[in-house]
């Protein structure tokens, strides 16, 4: 329908050193997913549902648009 | 980035099943070649290339758990799967439609029969690839 595309950018990474350097295994034991899910929506290989986003956000006492960004995807 | 015990369980189905189902093509191919029509000598050998395929996967997935932690499937692994079935079914559709023109053309059974399966089995590494490519690249 000729929409444009969108990329969902994050800041977990940053979120992560800024609590105490939380690793990748204990934020993805938090929210429930392998640490390679993690490492993928890190790296924004991978947009996690609304759920595990939600979670997310949570786990670093965020609102979800604290930590993930929506923005046009680059032609 | 380290692969998990799902992405390490694709490549233990993978191997297992393109090397087990590979020799098995490999001498029906000969065999059928050479003039054999037996369904209970194909009958045999593939049941032969299964109990090879599970003992290599069973070795490999031992071998996977104890250098991997092992979790349980998560969000993305699901939609790995399902993305990659939804780009490889098709080749099991095409075997079916193949084999039934075969029947209907009067191919002998055995040939048919190897056509489906060799269908099924492409659809499924096809599958096992996609999801590699998929965890590698990003989904």
């Amino acid at each position: 329908m000729g929409q444009e595309r969108l990329t969902i950018i994050n800041t977990i990474r940053a979120l992560r050193f800024a609590a105490d350097e939380m690793t990748q295994q204990a934020l993805a034991d938090r929210v429930g997913v392998s640490r390679q899910t993690i490492n993928a929506i890190e790296a924004a290989k991978y947009s996690p549902s609304l759920e595990v986003a939600f979670r997310i956000a949570r786990a670093f006492g965020k609102r979800i648009d604290e930590v993930f960004e929506c923005l046009p995807r680059p032609r | 980035m380290s692969a998990s015990f799902e992405e390490k369980s694709v490549w233990v189905q993978l191997i297992a099943m393109t090397v087990a189902l590979g020799v098995y093509f490999f001498i029906a191919g000969r065999m059928l070649a050479s003039g054999v029509h037996s369904v209970g000598a194909f009958a045999a050998l593939f049941m032969i290339a299964v109990v090879f395929m599970v003992v290599l996967m069973v070795i490999a997935y031992v071998v996977a758990a104890l250098t991997t932690k092992v979790e349980g499937r998560d969000e993305r692994d699901r939609l790995i799967a399902w993305k990659a079935e939804h780009h490889s079914a098709w080749l099991t559709a095409v075997g079916m439609l193949g084999a039934v023109a075969c029947m209907a053309a009067g191919v002998n059974n055995v040939w048919t029969a190897n056509l489906l399966l060799l269908s099924l089995a492409v659809a499924e590494i096809l599958g096992f690839v996609l999801r590699i490519v998929y965890y590698r690249r990003g989904v």
